[in-house]
């Protein structure tokens, strides 16, 4: 008896408890380690940061018209149920709206805290966690690829790009002879060409909206007659499960992949322009310095000296952003995701928040993108202060 | 064995370098031929923008993309009997004057190392690249360097990171990357430069050491000709791109031909010429009673609030009408005592009184009426860069104490008055509608000693004010400011840790160490007769002109046995 | 010799510039711009299209409203303007007329058959009721029409300043032709010229862009300036608030926003100056961070401590000082930041939650391009994104060589 009460507790108490216990375990390290105080202190900043996020996003969802009682007696009148607004104001005062917005918004963020549960739609008329299911992490895988797409063509092209307009040896020497000096002329053009190429290739990804992308693609699938990769499956395979009757089924696979590219290669696209603007940024900002003109007076040279000197200096600084390039790829999905009529987490919140003004839905996925940057930039802060020594120099110098 | 005169290990012709930039062509080097014969070292002397570290990195084939060299221009090194034109190698030749033959120690050690990886790493790299070491075998021989140029706990510093290092350890550690491949010229940017006073001269030993010890050709690029004494043989001095004296150290050094190298000379501290003490001790302008100040630390483990002590109970009179120097190394907290003395630093205990006919005293800076104060005393900065807001002309830059102490009552009056102080400042009239981005170092703190006395104080704190500036500048602002002491009468409180100008500009100084006042007097008892033995160190380390008689025998032996 | 060369050359030093000294802060931005090529084109290009936009009116040969709708010429593909055809040259340029043809639907067929549903079926698959096939124009190119300049059109506004009572009222356009109107993008499917509408989205669009950007200066200003001029608590406070705002994806708070606007009662035109407002407002996150930054760094600079001890004020710190040194920083973000603000109206544009289509604005054209129909029959609906991503462009090049001059002293610090 007593076990099962203590049991029940704990089930319903064990997100509070995780929280705590990585929190002592944080404190007792940080008595004696500089490291594990920083540590301790972001992540008791994150925290703080998830609670006022908690707080901006319940606020903000109270501007959404409508509320859970007016849904559920709507529901109920097409059920057949005649409804006052009596009946309304007392479902109000069943389910605890009445109440003002703060006790509300306590209550949401302690049964969030104490057991992970993001609440209840009344719109869907299920919980949040269920209607969300794995919705949310195919959101997120689809914004993991791509960030990573982007990544893929944006360090590259950046480091290209930052490396083509740093070459000291053409130079416009006039003491040169005339065919030296129309070789030289000849590739610096070349090469200012080449990073105009790049920056209009990358700007181009973030001049052509993210549903134009999409739609002129669709749209060349279907002047070439071919059926549009929308959604993620086709209707063939929509309804096969991934292991048949003869074991795994690889056209199922083929087809997942024929049609996913789209989506990512949108939100890529895009992400790029930014991603490589830093990239170049930061390498041509890296080579500039003294140390890498001092490696050149030690003799190291040609790729060594660039992939181990100023493209290594500049992947911590990348490295740090991963977290705010998520929210930025996330801001772009939704979009994509009606238009490629995809059906994850984006498009419900697209569905939510412009159809069925489903508030709790909403502030839940909007919840859980911030949740999910918090934790990228904990994750990289802990990991950079790490391994990355000028990180960890400061950390122990400023105790911040 | 004889060494040959007529092979010299490098010979520069006739180099000229030009920069290409946005507004044209502008000449950096011209014409300069210099010799170096093996095992020699040669000081290369000048100021900056002389050209002098272009040159050196014109030998490694590391000048920047804009610097175009002249065709006509060579540079031979010899090596194996054979001479290399270094101006013509292509490619994967150039390894042999990037570390391989020659290498070089820059002037920032800290901005040197890649701050990302292990020194150690970079050895490492280094000996594979040049020795064809393997990875164990450099790392040993790495150690072994370590150890060579005096850093303690050589195998754990192997694998720290730069910021983990001292400045003097750093320095050391630069020097044991540059000596890894065995070069036979050993090209050193300033070495010593941003390294404190006995720092210094621990480096200067150690580099001494390691020339006799391995017999190698150097380049010693400095603007310091006490340090140049030390170490050289032979002496270029260069002024605007171009050589104006060369020979040996004892000719260059102590019979000079050109002007130029005479004027160097002058600014060098002759302890046996210091200013007379005055007669009398005059009133204290400025008295400094039980004042400490201390800046809470953070981090160091949960909980625990740690202070630093930067100034630590200092009382202290100044004299009125006099130069006072406050000496000490980088950490002694001698700008803090300074700021704090204009109320700019805060305080933690202790008072700050004005004597004089505006009385004045504050024991914290926010009871401080600024607009009485800034009528008493001001400040000069030690960056003449950051110093000056970059948006704002001469004239407004000058003007802005009279409108914000509403002094003036007119424009006319206020222009008149900037002129005034301009002329005063020897800033020409006519830059005064300039920004200050056209304007010099040694202009620049001009423009911001101007500032400071345009509201007509008695008392100027001049933070490290010439430490920024070249040799001759700073005779130019040193003379600018004994003018002021002895027109206007005004009382300067004259940070510095350059020991050599204290000696040459105060009437009186102070030394502090660690946040203690540790020694005051006049100049005269300070530097004959100095009483503590950080005091006696201190003065020890001034890099003095030094006759190289002994050096010179012990040189061509080791030129022998190399 | 070529020494010698060298040294006459080094006379022509820039050094004894007195323009160079006497430039302050923006010429030497200016200066600094005028050196990236791929930024001086992209800034012209800019230029032309917001002058293009802003006096849309003059430039657009046809009313985009309603009004100005050509009945006779329906989902019109463009009309080419040319200078000779096989009839001969001409050095007014000219475009043809074009004709409506009869409609060729038969509907006896459809009497005489009874009016049964097959003979329906058999007309639709001829096509005939196919929207590409109603209205195909005839071209006759024995009749040409020739292009007018500084013509006579509706009347429209020039400048309106109300509080100055400044009303310029002008009825001249820069083309136009005669008889009839000339399309030389095409038209929509209600007659609407869409060159004209394109000119008069730009502004539109543009606007929008501006009032937001005004308003995300504001708030940036109050927050990141006061995070920033005070420091300590109120900037820890005010930090962790912006932190926790930089991580909520912008776009799904944007919509929830345009869904309580749409919920309310308002006019376009409020609707509008309510829509840039919240995506300016809800934008403050990034330059209000960098701005204190930007205060916190430059409140220790030495020349701060300078005019602190020269007995100024606060307040004369601030405007004399401060401002000075952070408003080449603030004019150069919000021209970075143009596209973003573009992409973000359009994005709700796009979702129909933004402006509607009476309403000529770059978002609510390029809305159209997911209508099947028009990617099918009406391909020159895609001029206005032709422009828009010239326009982006043009904003994200000049954006880009102007971060690099934004700094003009940046290099001049050791």
């Amino acid at each position: 008896m007593l076990l099962d009460t203590l049991t029940s507790f704990l089930t319903d108490t064990w997100l509070f408890w995780v929280l705590l216990s990585v929190g002592g375990l944080l404190f007792w390290k940080a008595r004696s380690s500089q490291y594990f105080h920083y540590i301790l202190n972001r992540y008791i900043l994150a925290l703080i940061t998830l609670l006022l996020v908690s707080g901006i996003v319940f606020s903000l969802m109270e501007v959404l018209p409508g509320d859970c009682a007016e849904k559920i007696m709507a529901y109920k009148n097409t059920q057949g149920e005649s409804i006052s607004q009596a009946d309304i104001d007392a479902e109000r005062v069943r389910l605890g709206l009445d109440q003002p917005m703060p006790v509300r918004w306590l209550s949401w963020v302690s049964e969030l805290t104490l057991n992970g549960d993001l609440g209840y739609s009344c719109a869907k008329r299920q919980s949040v966690n269920l209607a969300l299911g794995d919705r949310f992490w195919m959101s997120f895988w689809f914004c993991i690829a791509g960030l990573f797409f982007a990544y893929l063509i944006a360090v590259p092209f950046g480091i290209l790009s930052a490396f083509v307009i740093n070459q000291p040896w053409r130079d416009h020497n006039p003491h040169n002879s005339k065919l030296q000096r129309g070789v030289n002329t000849l590739g610096l053009t070349s090469n200012k060409l080449l990073d105009l190429l790049l920056r209009m290739v990358s700007y181009l990804g973030l001049a052509l909206p993210n549903f134009l992308l999409a739609l002129t693609i669709i749209l060349l699938f279907v002047f070439a007659g071919e059926s549009a990769p929308v959604g993620l499956f086709s209707d063939q395979w929509k309804s096969e499960p991934w292991f048949g009757d003869a074991g795994f089924q690889t056209g199922k696979l083929t087809d997942f992949l024929a049609h996913i590219w789209l989506p990512i290669f949108v939100i890529g696209w895009a992400a790029t322009a930014l991603q490589q603007q830093t990239v170049r940024a930061l390498v041509v900002d890296e080579s500039n310095k003294l140390y890498v003109e001092a490696a050149r007076a030690r003799g190291v040279s040609g790729v060594a000296l660039w992939v181990k000197y100023p493209v290594r200096h500049s992947i911590s600084p990348l490295f740090n952003s991963v977290g705010f390039d998520f929210q930025r790829v996330f801001n772009d999905l939704p979009i994509v995701a009606v238009v490629i009529g995809l059906t994850d987490a984006a498009a419900l919140l697209i569905e939510a928040l412009a159809l069925t003004n489903d508030q709790e839905l909403a502030a839940a996925i909007l919840f859980l993108v911030a949740l999910v940057v918090i934790s990228m930039n904990f994750i990289t802060d802990s990991v950079l202060a790490a391994i990355d020594p000028r990180v960890r120099k400061s950390v122990l110098a400023g105790g911040q | 064995m004889t060494i040959k005169n007529n092979q010299p290990l490098l010979a520069i012709n006739n180099l000229g370098i030009d920069f290409h930039t946005d507004e044209g062509q502008v000449s950096a080097v011209r014409n300069l031929s210099l010799e170096l014969q093996p095992g020699e070292v040669m000081g290369l002397v000048g100021e900056s923008g002389s050209g002098k570290s272009l040159t050196a990195k014109s030998i490694m084939r590391l000048t920047p993309g804009n610097a175009l060299t002249h065709k006509d221009s060579s540079i031979i090194l010899n090596h194996e009997q054979h001479n290399l034109d270094i101006l013509k190698l292509r490619n994967r030749d150039l390894h042999l004057v990037r570390g391989g033959l020659v290498s070089m120690i820059f002037q920032e050690p800290m901005a040197s190392f890649a701050p990302a990886i292990r020194l150690g790493d970079q050895i490492v790299e280094t000996m594979q690249i040049h020795l064809g070491y393997s990875r164990q075998e450099a790392r040993r021989k790495g150690i072994e360097l370590f150890e060579r140029v005096g850093i303690p706990f050589a195998e754990q510093r192997f694998d720290q990171y730069v910021f983990e290092l001292s400045g003097g350890m750093r320095q050391r550690a630069m020097i044991a990357v540059a000596l890894s491949t065995k070069p036979k010229l050993l090209i050193a940017d300033e070495p010593t430069t941003a390294l404190d006073v006995t720092i210094q001269a621990q480096v200067l030993d150690l580099m001494l050491e390691l020339r006799e010890q391995l017999g190698m050709a150097m380049i010693f690029i400095t603007h310091d000709l006490g340090v140049v004494s030390k170490i050289a043989d032979r002496v270029t001095v260069m002024k605007q791109g171009e050589s104006v004296e060369s020979g040996t150290a004892d000719r260059v050094l102590f019979q000079p031909q050109h002007n130029y190298t005479k004027k160097l000379l002058d600014a060098l501290p002759h302890l046996d010429q210091l200013p007379p003490t005055p007669k009398e001790t005059p009133e204290a302008l400025v008295k400094i009673d039980k004042l400490s100040i201390r800046y809470p630390l953070s981090g160091g483990g949960l909980g625990k609030s740690e202070h630093f002590t930067a100034v630590d109970n200092i009382s202290l009179n100044l004299p009125e009408g006099q130069i006072i120097g406050l000496v000490g190394e980088s950490g002694s907290g001698k700008t803090s005592l300074g700021k704090a003395i204009l109320g700019a630093a805060p305080v933690s205990s202790g008072q700050v009184s004005f004597t004089g006919d505006q009385p004045f005293s504050f024991s914290h800076p926010k009871q401080i009426k600024r607009k009485e104060f800034a009528r008493i005393a001001q400040l000069v900065f030690q960056d003449p860069y950051s110093s000056l807001n970059p948006r704002m002309t001469i004239r407004d830059i000058l003007a802005e104490p009279l409108e914000a102490l509403k002094l003036t009552s007119s424009k006319e009056e206020t222009n008149q008055k900037v002129i005034e102080i301009a002329k005063r400042c020897h800033i020409e009239v006519n830059h005064l509608r300039r920004f200050p981005h056209a304007f010099s170092g040694g202009q620049r703190q001009r423009i911001s000693i101007a500032r400071a006395l345009i509201s007509k104080p008695k008392f100027l704190v001049a933070d490290e004010a010439v430490a920024a500036l070249d040799v001759s500048i700073q005779a130019e602002i040193l003379t600018l400011l004994k003018e002021l002491r002895d027109e206007l009468g005004i009382t300067i409180l004259f940070i510095s840790h350059d020991l050599s100008v204290v000696a040459n500009l105060c009437d009186h100084v102070c030394v502090m160490k660690q946040g203690r006042l540790i020694e005051q007097g006049s100049v005269q008892q300070i530097f004959n007769h100095p009483q503590q033995s950080y005091t006696q160190k201190l003065i020890r380390a001034i890099p003095l002109l030094e006759k190289p008689v002994d050096r010179s025998v012990t040189t061509t032996e080791e030129v022998m046995i190399a | 010799m070529t020494s010698l060369i060298a040294r006459l050359r080094t006379t022509k030093q820039p050094t004894n510039d007195d323009a160079y000294y006497t430039a302050g802060q923006f010429v030497l931005i200016k200066n600094r711009f005028a050196r990236k090529t791929s930024g001086v084109i992209a800034g012209w290009l800019l230029f032309s299209f917001l002058l293009l936009g802003f006096f849309a009116p003059f430039f657009a040969p046809v009313d985009p409203s309603i009004r100005g709708a050509d009945a006779s010429y329906q989902r019109g593909a463009p009309q080419a303007i040319k200078f000779w055809d096989e009839n001969g040259f001409s050095l007014r340029p000219f475009a043809y007329t074009y004709n409506k043809p009869e409609a060729k639907l038969d509907f006896s067929a459809l009497l005489s058959a009874g009016g049964g549903l097959d003979a329906l079926d058999a007309m639709t698959e001829s096509g005939a009721l196919d929207s590409s096939e109603q209205n195909r124009y005839e071209i006759r190119r024995d009749q040409r029409r020739y292009l007018q300049f500084l013509v006579k059109g509706w009347e429209y506004q020039v400048i309106e300043i109300e509080a100055l009572g400044i009303e310029l009222r002008w009825n001249r356009h820069l083309f136009g032709i005669d008889n009839g109107q000339i399309h030389i993008m095409g038209t929509d499917e209600d007659g609407k010229d869409i060159f004209s509408r394109t000119l008069h989205a730009i502004w539109v669009t543009v606007s929008i862009a501006i009032v937001a950007l005004i308003v995300k200066l504001m708030v940036s200003l109050l927050i990141g300036g006061t995070s920033g001029y005070f420091g300590g608590r109120v900037d820890s406070i005010l930090m962790s608030f912006t932190e926790a705002v930089r991580v909520i994806p912008a776009i799904p708070v944007y919509l929830a926003c345009a869904v309580m606007l749409s919920s309310l009662e308002i006019t376009p035109t409020q609707r509008y100056f309510a829509i840039a407002v919240i995506i300016g407002a809800l934008d403050f996150a990034a330059l209000g961070r960098r701005l204190r930054t930007h205060i916190l760094t430059e409140r220790n600079q030495d020349y701060i401590l300078a005019a602190q001890l020269s007995g100024a004020s606060s307040g004369r710190i601030i405007w004399r000082h401060l401002v000075p040194s952070f408003s080449s920083y603030i004019i150069v973000d919000t021209l970075i930041n143009f596209p973003y603000v573009i992409l973000a109206e359009t994005s709700l544009s796009f979702l129909g939650l933004g402006l509607t289509d009476p309403t000529n604005s770059l978002g609510v054209l390029l809305q159209k391009a997911q209508d099947p129909d028009i990617q099918q029959n009406m391909v020159w609906q895609f001029f206005p994104v032709l422009i828009f991503v010239v326009l982006i462009m043009a904003f994200v090049f000049v954006g880009d060589a102007l971060r690099d001059a934004a700094d003009p002293y940046s290099d001049q610090k050791k």
